[in-house]
């Protein structure tokens, strides 16, 4: 009996290895037509992703996966363009701004409903930025974890903090909302685009109460069917939506699909309509193949190595900075993203308003490393841990790889890495504690403003929430604090160079590369664009 | 053995010397047990073969420096997932490791796991299934039920509750294996113990005053080793397929260790673009616990005198 099962489990790893190997081709449009053939004539259009949202309440998350879906299901003042973070007009149509930038007047489009049929007005405005604001708010649902993070990043904190910035909302008109502030703040209106700050019916906050995260309510093209757990999420078109003969597709399912491999199989055989985070070494594949199309997203992260400046020997800059020269960025964007990636100098990606060119950033050259190591007196290196994620992101497909590569970089000036794993949540909870020594991770901008990337990673204010380098320069701070107050964009843009060069020099971080991740769908997917955000607004999309 | 005992007390009796000739004659007649057994290992094809592929990946792991010119560690990003060709024989991998290379090297893991999850499970196993078997009452029940409540979880699942409290590293994935084939061999040897518990032989010696020690050392272990060795054989497959499901999960041998199960997970995403980064971490899983299966399903049947016809 023994050998009989054992051997039928050799076997069938054998088997499934081999039918694997041979499942690439030859099956394309076979399950296509058999799969779909029930809904003829509907616009069914699925998507697959490597993770499940954490939930539906976009602001209380700060998940990529969540607000990828919400995206489609609620709508914002402001927006962004399709392919940029360019603000044009969301549920606001107009919008005015007073000299001093302290009062910011907005329109309401009028005639919107939320999918519970109650009106969009400017009270409903009121309601959810107060929810947010205000964690005494009925709606806030505190009692039960809710917390608006993203909130108080972006606007100083919440109410009756010192730097909270929105000093009062007032509704001026049924469709005119005013935001009055108690200081100026660059990035204001590139805050109102973000999809984090979307509307919610105030009678759903009130209907379902904390339930709210699983029961979206919006205004968007799309309206919330069902959510079954790490499986799918089923979106179906809002006939009432606000713009004329929009959206085209009938219904939207959000799939899990975990490996990036096996997506792209389902993809290939019609299963799936588009998939996210291509792996880079698939990507001359899907180019070749006539029945896909392969998109990239705009350079909007930031994938990097991480230290943790309160540990020892990290607390020693020379030792960061021999690091830094140790590792060979070029070889690990053309390895592990296949060239779609640039080597990173900045933690901020260029193009971004206020990217330095300038700074030289650490040149590979494991000589100088080694004399750095010896300057802090580490001549025979060290022994280190080095934490890993354990899932692929944007800004880093395939952390395990890059892991390899930085320890083989490292074993040649005579550090000793050992490479530690975490589940994902208590990865990102005990690198904000600052449990690790080394540790890989990334950043992926959301509204366009080089305060998102700057201020969050390296900021000492942000030390226990997105600064995980505990690096806290108050020279840095200062820098940071004016930019982001100051209204002249020209300024602000300077302000940013200075920061970019002290952080460069004082090296909290690797900054590894900046990734462009791919996106495949098959050909009948058209009017498809990936936004930088990874957000995209399906509303256009159809298929053929 | 015991049989020269009697021998005194023939002398005893009234003809002394013809019954000494006749033992003499019957003692010709009987080989050895283990030539027996190797004779019968000889004649079983599957098992041959089994024992084969063994020695070929032993010597495999052995030599692995001198088959090959690359180190199992060293990365060239430059030659990363090459084709199979005359200079690497498998291919390279996606940090451009030779594939033959790690195959090689990875062997003396996987075949060291065996041996010392296989060793540590057997000793512990035989000594508490000993123990139980032999003393009975709440001695046995203690380490029953503690047998039971450790089968009672799938063995993997086990393996990675054990690896999860004591952190991932091919040493704990091997305490782990070890610790879930414990009651394998205990329950084994155990309900071994208890039949000969019975036996008239080890009644007799009980008769004689001998020592529980000595009647455990000397009747009821050797008496045992027949379904130990075989199940230690099988067990050797199984571990090594454990330490390579652990690997895969990440849980096992940690980077750069080429660790078969480790370097099949490390290659999934690439199986479509470049299979023999998994076809030969995969195929050399399945031979190395084929083999062992062989060689142990063949070693049952020489052994086990049931089996005999």
């Amino acid at each position: 009996m023994k050998f009989k099962t054992a051997f039928v489990r050799v076997f069938i790893l054998a088997l499934v290895l081999v039918l694997a190997a041979c499942g690439g081709g030859g099956e394309e449009g076979s399950s296509k037509e058999g799969s779909k053939s029930e809904s003829k004539g509907d616009q069914v259009l699925v998507f697959a992703r490597g993770g499940d949202s954490s939930s539906l309440d976009f602001a209380s998350t700060s998940d990529g996966e969540s607000s990828r879906v919400t995206k489609q299901i609620f709508e914002s003042l402001l927006d962004f363009d399709k392919d940029s973070f360019n603000v044009v007009p969301g549920l606001a149509h107009d919008w005015d701004v007073s000299e001093d930038g302290l009062s910011y007047k907005f329109y309401l489009e009028e005639g919107v409903t939320f999918h519970d049929g109650t009106d969009f007005n400017a009270e409903a405005v009121k309601v959810n930025f107060e929810r947010w604001s205000d964690p005494d708010h009925q709606y806030a649902f505190k009692e039960d974890g809710y917390a608006y993070p993203l909130y108080g990043t972006m606007f100083g904190g919440y109410k009756g903090d010192e730097d909270h910035v929105i000093k009062e909302i007032n509704v001026v008109g049924d469709h005119e909302i005013e935001f009055v502030l108690t200081q100026p703040l660059g990035s204001f209106l590139q805050n109102m685009g973000m999809h984090y700050f979307a509307i919610t019916s105030p009678k759903a906050l009130e209907d379902f109460g904390a339930k709210i995260n699983e029961n979206p309510v919006g205004t968007g093209p799309f309206k919330f069917v069902s959510w079954s757990k790490d499986d799918s999420i089923v979106l179906e078109k809002n006939e009432n939506y606000r713009k004329e003969g929009l959206p085209k597709l009938d219904k939207v399912v959000y799939k899990v699909v975990p490996d990036n491999a096996a997506r792209l199989i389902a993809l290939r055989s019609g299963e799936i309509d588009i998939m996210d985070d291509v792996n880079p070494d698939d990507a001359a594949g899907v180019e070749a193949d006539n029945a896909l199309n392969l998109y990239t997203r705009g350079e909007n992260n930031v994938g990097f190595l991480g230290f943790n400046t309160a540990k020892e020997p990290l607390n020693n800059k020379l030792v960061r900075q021999a690091i830094n020269h140790s590792i060979e960025r070029e070889k690990i964007a053309d390895a592990l993203y296949a060239g779609y990636a640039t080597p990173a100098v900045n933690p901020l990606p260029p193009g971004y308003m206020g990217y330095n060119d300038e700074v030289e950033g650490y040149k590979f050259d494991a000589d100088k490393a080694k004399e750095l190591l010896a300057e802090a007196g580490y001549p025979d290196g060290f022994e280190i841990d080095l934490w890993v994620m354990p899932v692929s992101r944007p800004y880093m497909p395939d952390p395990e790889k890059a892991a390899e590569i930085i320890q083989d970089n490292l074993s040649k000036i005579g550090v000793k890495v050992k490479i530690v794993r975490e589940e994902w949540a208590p990865y990102l909870e005990k690198t904000s504690k600052g449990d690790q020594e080394l540790y890989l991770l990334g950043w992926s901008g959301s509204n366009g403003d080089p305060d998102y990337f700057l201020s969050s990673l390296t900021h000492g204010e942000s030390v226990g929430g997105e600064n995980r380098t505990f690096y806290d320069n108050a020279e840095l701070n200062e820098l940071l604090d004016a930019a982001k107050l100051s209204v002249d964009q020209e300024e602000r843009a300077r302000l940013y160079k200075e920061a970019q060069e002290i952080i460069s020099e004082d090296s909290p971080m690797v900054t590894l590369v900046h990734s462009k991740p791919l996106v495949a769908t098959r050909s009948a997917v058209k009017n498809y664009q990936p936004h930088p955000s990874t957000s995209d607004s399906l509303v256009e999309v159809e298929l053929e | 053995m015991k049989i020269e005992e009697r021998p005194k007390v023939e002398k005893l009796l009234t003809n002394p010397v013809k019954r000494n000739h006749q033992f003499d004659t019957v003692e010709v007649k009987v080989s050895p047990p283990w030539k027996d057994a190797v004779k019968q290992l000889r004649k079983n094809r599957f098992a041959v073969a089994g024992f084969i592929i063994i020695v070929f990946f032993v010597f495999l792991g052995l030599l692995a420096p001198l088959l090959t010119p690359y180190s199992y560690e060293e990365q060239n990003l430059a030659n990363r997932l090459l084709a199979p060709s005359a200079d690497h024989w498998f291919g390279t991998d996606d940090l451009g490791r030779d594939i033959f290379t790690r195959i090689a090297y990875g062997a003396r893991i996987s075949l060291q796991v065996g041996l010392f999850a296989v060793s540590g499970a057997l000793v512990f196993g035989t000594i508490l299934g000993i123990v139980a078997g032999y003393f009975g009452r709440w001695i046995d029940t203690i380490i029953s039920r503690t047998f039971d409540m450790l089968l009672a979880f799938p063995s993997i699942l086990l393996a990675i509750a054990v690896v999860a409290i004591l952190g991932a590293s091919l040493e704990n994935a091997l305490i782990a294996i070890a610790i879930i084939n414990i009651p394998v061999f205990g329950r084994l040897v155990r309900s071994r113990v208890i039949s000969l518990r019975e036996e008239e032989y080890i009644m007799a010696a009980k008769a004689q005053g001998m020592k529980n020690g000595r009647i455990l050392l000397h009747h009821i272990l050797p008496n045992s080793m027949a379904p130990i060795i075989v199940q230690s054989t099988l067990g050797f497959g199984t571990a090594i397929l454990d330490a390579a499901a652990l690997g895969f999960l990440g849980l096992g041998a940690q980077p750069p260790m080429p660790e078969w199960g480790k370097m099949l997970a490390d290659s999934r995403n690439f199986i479509q673009l470049a299979p023999w980064t998994l076809i030969a971490p995969g195929i050399s899983i399945m031979l190395v616990v084929l083999g062992f299966n062989l060689i142990g399903d063949g070693l049952r049947d020489a052994i086990d005198p049931k089996m005999k016809s």
